[in-house]
């Protein structure tokens, strides 16, 4: 039977094809769609972790119990689970483990561009790489078995391309995995030194074996036209444009299993050919086991070292041409970028533009709120990483200086709070820092497409689930000032900021109001501009709301896209925008 | 290995990933492979988005090179001027007659639309179809079939997919409750294709 998929969907489908059980993770793109599809299937419990370590975590003890179990995370989100990660590595596993890494070269949504093919290396753990929707699917399935076989978590490697092509598959019905039951056995899983020590010889056994079926297997390692005077070694979705580009003219090694690399199988491929090339995305990870092998490949000399590759690059790099050209010339077209806002009646707007108009220095977070860094907003001073804001304010509160004191907030979403904000508010407390704390709380993880989190009360399935109070938990951790504020009321935004920063301790301030997308939320009539009482002062234009543009030089509301949520209102001081009357 | 190449963009929100499935779905139907290729993400911000589609007997890729699209479906004229590029010499591009302005920073540049967009439009790909798509989805009520008449347009050219092809996309896509309308949609589409 042939099915449509998305790549994350046939990740699902290959793990519940798999037997799988459990499966955890915390939204991020590309990777959320994964979890999102395996809650259709029957008999797997689906839950969202607070963040990716502990994701990881509840499954690996998943896997203790003999189940099969699935972690799914981005690239960034196996730095937050690299420590489970590595060591899980050690232990091995009883049940099959697969963890999802779901890379975006080319950054389409991220901030950073890693190739985490390394961190399968350093941690040892083997890996395996798709190139398109079908192979997604019964790759995952086998990887399950690939790791009860050789007792190892197994990396699959997911790319954006990949993860977010929709293509073909050929959906297979679900096994029944071996049955198992916890085994007590300390010297496998309990980490002390005196056990790593033995467990360290088991991590490379397992990689020779690992290595074996690399060399050995046609399904793993294909060769595809053999006997071709040019080779190309390639993996994952450049695949797909090796195989577009050069048709029946090369010899292509397709390498499955990326860690280890079957370096016997490249090697030997490497001797049958009189041209050898490697195309990858990003880095030469590849390349880099060939050279030091001492085998002549061509590379990454020839193809761009940062983002994507498409047709034309990889076309350039094996054949030196450019067969498809562009004949559509833009370059006397004016024509505006269209980058992402915050939603017309967005809660972190009025937010943003107090930050800005206050001129205090934001140390900001990952999430929708990082667009307050961006025109007409530029509210933010700095986006590192999940949870980052709050150490930075403290540290930048700490050492900008007497007479600086009073002007750094951190600004952090709830979501973003519990994956790893609080052990940040933890320190500002013991170390009796005086900076303030902004959470903006909107009751869901937003920017991934509104998935719950602790503090939502709904779990990933949409069923009532415990809820987790941020104040409760501010004064938990010791904090003594945390106020409530509704984000919607600028005069009330200002003045808590005027005093929390003020105060000689830390404080917290929560602004309080759900998600006008998820929830969808309409406030009032939309607003109406009165052009009479209009002096074109531009405020209202520089709060950033896509429902206010511009007409012959006067601020043109989309009655449409207006949710009446009155932010532009308060901003505007000559009385030319108002709520329209109820018809 | 003659594979045909389909481009969709617009602004985030306006329904191209769906048109993407439809056609996906129609070229299975034709007993075609498929892939396709967009991001996620941002759609829902009010960016522009895009969503590659290649249909033949065998796809072995996902993205569409710059210069290599038979066709292009735009939903929102500046988003079709910023991907005219994609077109080949012969290709063929749909764009729906709507503007939507993007976020202005100031009121006194002049306005962050493009002027004389239609003839810009025009003058790039000379054999584009601007069709008032908004006007028809008003006129049969819903103001999301938008997507559906465009892809009634492509449907008059595009060799290798048939009306039935498309039919049955829909058919498998839409609940009952509306696949009658999308079906009239469809024609109005081929209308004014």
């Amino acid at each position: 039977m042939k099915k449509l998929m998305l790549g994350n969907e046939a990740v699902a489908r290959g793990a519940w094809e798999a037997g799988v059980a459990f499966g955890s993770g915390y939204p991020g793109t590309p990777s959320t769609e994964i979890l999102e599809a395996l809650i259709h299937y029957d008999d797997v419990l689906v839950q969202w972790a607070p963040n990716e370590k502990v994701g990881y975590e509840v499954v690996m003890g998943a896997t203790l119990a003999g189940k099969r179990a699935i972690a799914t995370m981005k690239h960034v989100g196996l730095n937050v689970a690299a420590d489970p990660f590595f060591s899980s590595s050690y232990m091995g596993v009883n049940g099959g483990l697969v963890v999802v890494s779901a890379d975006d070269p080319a950054m389409h949504s991220s901030q950073d561009e890693q190739d985490n093919r390394y961190l399968a290396k350093a941690a040892k753990v083997v890996m395996v790489e798709p190139s398109d929707v079908e192979e997604s699917r019964w790759m995952t399935k086998e990887a399950f078995a690939l790791s009860e076989e050789l007792d190892t978590p197994v990396l699959l490697r997911m790319t954006t391309r990949v993860c977010h092509q929709t293509g073909i598959t050929f959906p297979e019905d679900r096994i029944t995995p071996p049955e198992k039951a916890f085994v007590k056995d300390i010297s496998k899983y309990v980490l002390l030194p005196g056990h790593a020590k033995q467990r360290r010889h088991k991590v490379e056994e397992r990689l020779n074996k690992a290595r074996e079926i690399g060399n050995t297997s046609d399904r793993w390692s294909p060769i595809i036209n053999p006997g071709k005077k040019i080779g190309v070694i390639t993996s994952g979705v450049a695949f797909g444009y090796v195989l577009e580009v050069m048709g029946e003219e090369a010899s292509i090694l397709k390498l499955g299993i990326t860690n280890p690399l079957p370096l016997e199988r490249m090697k030997k491929f490497a001797g049958s050919v009189e041209t050898l090339f490697v195309v990858e995305e990003l880095e030469p990870y590849i390349e880099e086991a060939l050279k030091a092998m001492g085998i002549k490949v061509k590379g990454s000399e020839l193809r761009p070292y940062t983002g994507e590759l498409d047709l034309k690059s990889v076309e350039k790099m094996l054949k030196g041409t450019e067969s498809v050209k562009v004949t559509v010339d833009l370059s006397d077209a004016k024509i505006n970028n269209r980058p992402p806002t915050l939603c017309p009646g967005c809660s972190h707007r009025g937010m943003f533009t107090t930050f800005r108009d206050m001129g205090l220095r934001v140390m900001g977070d990952i999430g929708c709120y990082t667009l307050g860094a961006v025109n007409p907003l530029k509210a933010m001073d700095s986006c590192m990483c999940m949870g980052a804001s709050v150490g930075m304010a403290e540290g930048l509160d700490r050492f900008c200086g007497e007479k600086e004191r009073g002007k750094t907030i951190g600004v952090i979403g709830d979501s973003t709070f519990f994956h790893s904000g609080i052990t940040g508010l933890i320190d500002m407390v013991v170390n009796r820092s005086k900076a303030t704390l902004v959470i903006l709380d909107n009751s869901l993880t937003a920017m991934t497409g509104g998935q719950p989190h602790p503090g939502t009360g709904m779990d990933i399935k949409g069923m009532a689930a415990p809820k987790l109070d941020l104040v409760e938990i501010c004064h938990a951790v010791g904090v003594k000032r945390v106020r409530v504020i509704d984000p919607y009321k600028l005069d009330e935004v200002k003045a808590a900021l005027e005093e929390e920063l003020a105060a000689e301790e830390v404080s917290v301030i929560i602004a309080k109001a759900p998600c006008v997308l998820g929830f969808k939320k309409k406030f009032n009539e939309p607003v109406e501009v009165t052009i009479e009482k209009c002096i074109r002062c531009g405020k209202c234009i520089r709060v950033g709301c896509m429902a206010i543009g511009e007409k012959d030089g006067y601020p043109d509301i989309d009655e449409n896209l207006c949710t009446g949520c009155g932010v532009c209102v308060q901003f505007c001081q000559d009385g030319a925008l108002n709520f329209r009357k109820k018809k | 290995m003659k594979i045909t190449n389909i481009m969709l963009s617009g602004v985030g929100g306006q329904g191209i990933l769906t048109s993407g499935r439809i056609l996906a779905l129609a070229a299975i139907d034709a007993g075609l492979d498929v892939k396709m290729s967009e991001v996620h993400g941002m759609s829902q911000r009010g960016g522009n988005v895009d969503s590659h589609i290649r249909i033949g007997e065998k796809v072995p890729s996902s993205l569409i090179p710059k210069g290599g699209a038979d066709y292009l479906i735009s939903f929102e004229m500046m988003e079709a001027l910023r991907y005219m590029d994609y077109l080949k010499p012969d290709g063929k591009a749909y764009v729906s007659k709507l503007k939507i302005t993007p976020l202005s920073s100031n009121l006194k540049k002049g306005g962050s639309y493009p002027e004389n967009i239609e003839e810009m439009i025009v003058k790039k790909a000379p054999s584009v179809k601007l069709i008032d798509a908004e006007s028809v989805a008003k006129e049969l009520g819903d103001i999301r079939m938008v997507n559906i008449i465009l892809l009634g347009a492509l449907s008059k050219d595009i060799k290798v997919l048939g009306r039935a092809n498309f039919e049955n996309a829909i058919r498998e896509r839409f609940n009952k409750k509306v696949v009658d309308l999308c079906l009239k949609a469809f024609e109005r589409g081929m209308e004014n294709g």
